[in-house]
């Protein structure tokens, strides 16, 4: 029992972060309609943007959040505006070459700006009274991994309020379903893209700060949740908002039990045959309809 | 004299492609081009043959594949075992190294039948991924240190090739540019074939080929196959030519970096292939010039943004324009003449 409290708890923390990174892809995926390879490393980049204030100038975790997430907000805007808005001439594959540069300019300004070292990044909440984790059935949960899990709930519920009860959430959904029809209805949908960018790089930040305490802040730090992320994109589906982030804490509880039960070097493999197996049985994903195709 | 054909002329401009290629590591032997550069070229080979396959597959069968590097990967460990630690000559190492990604490539086309598009290349790539994660995991492949290859040695011995020994003819790259004339030879020949039609007729519309009795199954999967093994060819090329693989080297980036080849070069291209292989792998040969360091890094990826902004169907139609430029400039000054 308490093993699969145990696991539960870890997952809900590692899933959290995860359907953040596949929120902040599916996003961009709707609405600017290329797979944002990109992702993990503009996270990257705002972790270290985070590191270097929380160590030079406001000494503090918080403070440095914040002035991380706006960064990536800001960074966000900017590969819109100055890139992707201009690919309109270029096709899918083409626009995800694109996101192969972004990939390689950040990895290139990075060390340049903040060296080549690791970092470590603290935990936001360290000690609550005297235990610094919560212990359930004698499963324990770090209190810093509540914090995550609430902070990932929070984020996802008023996202999705926005996008379902706003004008301006009706405005994405349009651009989401048919961008040439929603543009010519008078939605603005360049509007839309762009914060969508931005919205995107705020989760990547938050799923990159999140992750920084348990594996540093480095270049490569991101990349396997990037494609985890991508990876629960197409479990959950890509036609909603919410597959992907049942499928992102799908992935996160099936990984842990696969790797604790079944094999610790082989789990993680398997794991990802079956979900392989899964989309050739049902290629629209968990939830979504099947696309009827017309000659 | 009797006109070429275009199949005469295609392979007369790869012979004498090979042939100038060949030129290099005699250069090189006589100190007029750094070795360095016939290093960096070699690499551009290598990759140039797996982006050739990709383009079999994307350009002319409209199915993605961010695979490529986790097949590369496999076969240049196997190639790394099998002449190694086993003495099993290269002819016959490539064979069997080449062999197994391609029955796994023949998977992943199976896989295809019910995918397109973002979930077809994402499927992909998750295969990428479970193939970097063995690479990592487990003792066959070296973990994080890899495992160690030698350059190889043809006919039981009798061609020992060089490669990394100071003063010597670099040998390796002319076996690489063999199999490079190899594998462009059989591509244009697949592609201008039956099978290549198919392909063409499938990437237009699925539905329309089903229509006219193509066989999407045995196409799709040969499609997979054919691209699976010129990535396998390459990853064995790999292995020999650095004498060392590793995980490190077979993840995500590279595949987008093979895809970045073809989008750069111009799909259904093969010179363009080679040109976008040349401007990915080989672009440290004209950056190094700027004097600024650690910024040949940024100009990189800029450089590939802004070719793809400008070029989206492919640097290869540059020479097109230039063709056109020079013309509208040479047409004015005669109508200046001619006033």
């Amino acid at each position: 029992m308490e093993t699969i409290l145990q696991i539960l708890f870890n997952s809900l923390e590692k899933g959290s972060i995860y359907a953040l990174a596949a929120l902040g892809i599916i996003l961009i995926i709707r609405t600017s309609f290329t797979v944002n390879f990109a992702f993990g490393r503009i996270g990257m980049f705002t972790a270290f943007i985070t590191v270097y204030f929380m160590n030079h100038i406001l000494s503090s975790i918080w403070l440095g959040a914040v002035v991380g997430i706006i960064s990536a907000i800001v960074i966000g805007l900017i590969v819109d505006m100055v890139v992707l808005r201009h690919a309109h001439k270029v096709d899918i594959i083409g626009k995800q070459i694109v996101t192969l540069g972004l990939i390689i300019i950040i990895s290139g300004i990075t060390p340049l700006l903040f060296g080549i070292n690791p970092f470590h990044l603290p935990k936001f909440i360290n000690y609550v009274g005297q235990s610094d984790s919560l212990t359930i059935m004698n499963a324990s949960i770090e209190y810093n991994g509540l914090f995550t899990v609430g902070i990932g709930l929070i984020f996802m519920v008023c996202l999705f309020f926005f996008i379902q009860k706003t004008k301006w959430g009706l405005a994405v959904r349009a651009t989401a379903s048919n961008e040439p029809t929603a543009r010519l209805m008078g939605v603005p949908t360049k509007i839309v893209t762009m914060s969508a960018w931005a919205i995107a790089g705020a989760f990547g930040a938050l799923a990159a700060i999140m992750i920084a305490p348990s594996v540093n802040v480095k270049p490569d730090m991101m990349d396997s949740i990037q494609v985890i992320a991508l990876i629960a994109c197409v479990l959950g589906g890509f036609q909603t908002f919410y597959g992907p982030v049942i499928g992102a804490y799908l992935i996160a509880f099936s990984r842990n039990v696969f790797t604790y039960y079944i094999s610790s070097v082989w789990g993680e493999s398997l794991m990802y045959v079956l979900i392989l197996l899964f989309i050739v049985f049902r290629p629209q994903g968990l939830i979504g309809k099947k696309i009827v195709k017309k000659v | 004299m009797k006109k070429l054909s275009i199949a005469q002329k295609a392979y007369l401009s790869y012979a004498v492609f090979i042939a100038l290629m060949a030129l290099l590591p005699v250069l090189a032997y006589y100190d007029i081009i750094q070795n360095a550069t016939v290093d960096i070229l070699s690499n551009v080979v290598i990759y140039g043959i797996a982006a050739l396959g990709l383009n079999i597959l994307l350009g002319y069968s409209g199915l993605v594949s961010l695979g490529t590097a986790g097949f590369m990967g496999l076969s240049s460990y196997f190639a790394a075992y099998f002449t190694k630690d086993l003495n099993l000559p290269f002819f016959l190492s490539l064979l069997i190294a080449v062999g197994i990604p391609m029955l796994i490539g023949l998977l992943v086309g199976l896989v295809s039948l019910r995918l397109e598009g973002y979930y077809l290349a994402i499927a992909t790539l998750g295969v990428g991924e479970i193939l970097h994660k063995l690479f990592l995991n487990i003792d066959f492949f070296g973990g994080s240190t890899g495992r160690k290859a030698e350059t190889p040695q043809l006919l039981f011995g009798l061609i020992k090739l060089k490669h990394y020994e100071y003063n010597s003819f670099n040998s390796m790259f002319i076996l690489l540019i063999i199999i490079l004339g190899i594998v462009m030879f059989l591509t244009f020949n697949i592609i201008h074939s039956k099978v290549g039609r198919a392909f063409l007729t499938m990437r237009g519309s699925e539905t329309c080929a089903q229509a006219m009795g193509i066989n999407l199954l045995k196409y799709k999967l040969e499609a997979f196959a054919i691209s699976t093994l010129f990535a396998s060819v390459a990853g064995v090329l790999f292995a020999h030519n650095l004498n060392h693989t590793d995980y490190q080297t077979w993840t995500m980036v590279t595949s987008l970096n093979i895809l970045a080849i073809i989008v750069i070069g111009g799909m259904r291209s093969i010179f363009g292939t080679l040109i976008g292989a040349f401007i990915v792998c080989a672009d440290v040969l004209f950056l190094h010039y700027i004097p600024i360091s650690g910024i040949d890094y940024i100009l990189r990826g800029a450089l590939i943004i802004v070719i793809i902004l400008f070029y989206p169907r492919g640097l290869v139609n540059i020479f097109h324009d230039i063709k056109r430029l020079f013309r509208k400039f040479f047409q004015r000054k005669i109508g200046v003449g001619n006033g």
